[in-house]
């Protein structure tokens, strides 16, 4: 590992330790609210996420088996309008406004419990390159190996969410409002900063090919 | 916005018909060209009220208003009431909701100014062989008010008030209040319509709809009521004749009262069946001879169909239609023989939306069969039986929602009717009695804001009310009804 590497990993350690320890911890809510959210999942989420949080479209992504504390905290980023990408703007403000902390946490809870979107296979030669990327990371760019942070698997972990089975153009748009700023991500900012776009693409290619 | 024309009855041909027998036929040229207006111009709006509500961009249910993306389709179906505003509640003892209703009502404006102009200048409407001015600016062409969004939960509204600009009238427009609610939920667990129902398969959202004009319910763009063009202008002559369905105000179109029930399964699936009683505003109430074209009885209308979605694509087949008994009114009594119009039509829809370009393919085929037994018994019909079919394609593209535009073709052919489709009339008489028309609508929008937008559009016609040249004979050619238009359409 590089010392560039290194440090990002210890710093990403850290920030997860403190968000899962911090106000975004995710509780299990009671089965009343579990309900509630339920409902609200299948009635208004859906419309735009899919059944239990597999979505059609990839301007939508898939929040089905995301991990909880992820969907906490951007559900408080869209409220907060902290996070102001083009779509989270367009949607997500409105759609988060009026939940309340419980009600974030309770949604968080139901799609982390849903089963993975199914994995979808693409070019070859890109999921290989993309592979490649994910596991070792790019040495002469300073780029740490993806699965550092989200998992072997890219299942997610904690605060780091889960990218398998994920959209390939849904990561590609969010890698680049991440590089941009436009998205206010700084460890990932400073992970992908000179990632080229062809990189992108692939590594989204071969993570849309993950399975559940 | 409402159908140009609706409260005129101008493609209702009895009341040119019946006007012709004691007016000359100078004043029945002018009044037909003023009554002829607006069969491609159909009704057409994106709300902001919507916006307000749900806190969502145009970009949400629009692709470029008023056409509707997928979830904008979902937003409808769901009875406009997905809200995200502060909400004033009511609630019994027993937790019965009896209030829930948005802290700030879902009200918006529409304003349009546009200009006319057209390839040949019409006649003057008093003086024989003077021109009218050549080019028509309308300031406003319509300016509308909006209540569009929740009345509580499952309970929503579209509701328009329209000033008319080159009638000088305000009155109600499109409205549509709808009740919906989910019956099952498609899920992983507790799926069903009760939180604590097993697993469901399948989702079905049942819904009532009231409105005022039979399509505008429906979430698809291939229909009267929300189809393409969007806008056109209030004053250019257009075809004289078109199906019911297809005609707007002119026809059935908010003359009329419905209530129907529909079920969307699965997202993919729509059914409706609604029936429609005549309803009309402003004259002789209770309605009678002095109205023109009134529906007898309750008319069935039926839309059904299939929407497939992939990725970033969608594809609807659909088919609809009504069948409608009108009195044609207008000096004769609202009694005796109902001319009796049947259509069917089928439609296809093709979307796709990416996040730069914006694809969309509308089509459909109208079939009309008319059994005209009291306009054959009055006079205003030779043939006891007649047909029309319109056919009208158009594709439409956009980049990034700002810049695009789009190209449509209709046609419209059937059988000719030497009274019910006269050559006296001037500018809006047929030739051989032949209702056929054809043509082109070319389209240049540009978008700078989402809910801003200016247009150019140009119809040329190939013939026009039966003929190419001369088609009225007043030496006045299909082309010469090419029209020029260019809108500017605020909605705020």
């Amino acid at each position: 590992m590089t010392p560039t590497a290194a440090l990002l990993r210890l710093a990403t350690t850290l920030a997860a330790c403190a968000l899962s320890s911090g106000a975004v911890r995710a509780a299990d809510p009671s089965p009343e609210l579990a309900r509630s959210a339920q409902q609200l999942a299948a009635t208004t989420c859906a419309t735009c996420h899919g059944v239990s949080g597999r979505s059609t479209s990839p301007t939508f992504p898939n929040l089905a088996a995301q991990t909880a504390p992820y969907l906490n905290s951007q559900l408080h980023a869209f409220r907060d309008q902290t996070r102001a990408d083009p779509d989270a703007l367009a949607y997500m403000w409105g759609m988060a406004s009026q939940l309340s902390d419980p009600t974030i946490e309770a949604i968080s809870a139901y799609y982390a419990a849903q089963t993975a979107s199914p994995p979808k296979t693409g070019d070859a030669k890109l999921m290989a390159r993309g592979k490649q990327i994910f596991e070792e990371g790019v040495a002469a760019q300073g780029i740490p190996p993806c699965s550092s942070c989200h998992g072997p698997q890219a299942r997610g972990n904690n605060i780091f969410p889960r990218l398998a089975g994920q959209h390939a153009d849904y990561l590609v748009k969010q890698m680049l409002v991440i590089q941009s700023a436009l998205r206010a991500a700084p460890v990932m900012h400073g992970v992908i900063k000179d990632l080229p776009q062809a990189q992108m693409r692939a590594v989204a290619t071969y993570l849309e090919s993950l399975g559940p | 916005m409402k159908q140009i024309g609706r409260n005129v009855e101008r493609a209702a041909p009895y009341a040119d018909r019946l006007r012709e027998r004691h007016r000359t036929h100078r004043w029945i040229g002018a009044q037909a060209a003023l009554l002829a207006l607006g069969l491609y111009a159909s009704a057409a709006q994106a709300v902001p009220s919507f916006a307000r509500q749900t806190g969502m961009a145009c970009a949400a249910c629009h692709t470029v208003y008023p056409e509707l993306t997928p979830f904008g389709r979902e937003f409808k179906l769901n009875g406009y009431v997905i809200d995200n505003l502060k909400q004033i509640k009511g609630v019994t003892m027993e937790r019965r909701e009896t209030l829930s209703l948005n802290s700030l009502p879902p009200l918006s404006v529409m304003l349009q100014v546009s200009y006319t102009h057209t390839a040949t200048a019409l006649p003057d409407s008093a003086i024989t062989g003077a021109l009218a001015k050549d080019g028509e600016i309308l300031f406003p062409q319509q300016a509308s008010f909006f209540y569009a969004g929740k009345i509580a939960d499952n309970l929503g509204a579209f509701m328009q008030l329209t000033y008319d600009g080159a009638e000088d009238h305000f009155g109600f427009d499109n409205t549509d209040v709808r009740y919906a609610r989910y019956l099952s939920l498609e899920g992983d667990e507790g799926g069903g319509a009760s939180p604590d129902a097993a697993p469901s398969k399948h989702s079905l959202l049942f819904g009532v709809t009231l409105n005022n004009n039979p399509t505008v319910q429906d979430p698809w763009n291939t229909t009267a009521a929300w189809g393409f063009p969007y806008s056109g202008s209030s004053v250019a002559p257009t075809p004289n004749a078109s199906t019911k369905i297809d005609s707007g105000a002119a026809g059935i179109g908010q003359n009329a009262a419905g209530i129907g029930a529909y079920v969307w399964l699965d997202h993919a699936f729509y059914a409706e069946l609604s029936a429609y009683s005549a309803a009309k505003t402003g004259g002789a109430h209770p309605l009678d001879s002095t109205q023109a074209a009134v529906l007898t009885g309750l008319a069935p209308y039926w839309r059904f169909g299939y929407e497939h979605r992939w990725d970033r694509h969608s594809l609807f087949l659909g088919t609809y239609g009504i069948e409608a008994g009108i009195h044609p009114g207008n000096g004769l009594a609202l009694s005796g023989p109902v001319d009796r119009y049947t259509d069917t039509a089928a439609d296809v829809q093709y979307q796709f939306i990416g996040d730069q370009h914006l694809l969309t393919v509308l089509a459909s085929y109208i079939h009309e069969n008319q059994r005209l037994n009291s306009s054959v018994a009055n006079g205003l019909a030779s043939n006891s039986s007649d047909s029309l079919g319109t056919t009208k394609a158009t594709v439409e593209y956009s980049y990034q929602r700002m810049i695009g535009g789009a190209l449509g073709v209709f046609s419209t052919t059937g059988s000719s009717d030497a009274l019910l489709y006269p050559s006296a009339g001037g500018v809006a008489g047929n030739a051989n009695g032949s209702p056929a028309n054809r043509g082109f609508i070319a389209e240049v929008n540009y978008l700078p804001w989402l809910n801003t937008k200016l247009q150019l559009q140009y119809i040329g016609y190939s013939k026009f009310n039966g003929a190419a040249t001369n088609y009225s004979g007043i030496e006045r050619n299909a082309s010469g009804n090419n029209t020029l238009y260019l809108l500017v359409w605020l909605n705020y």
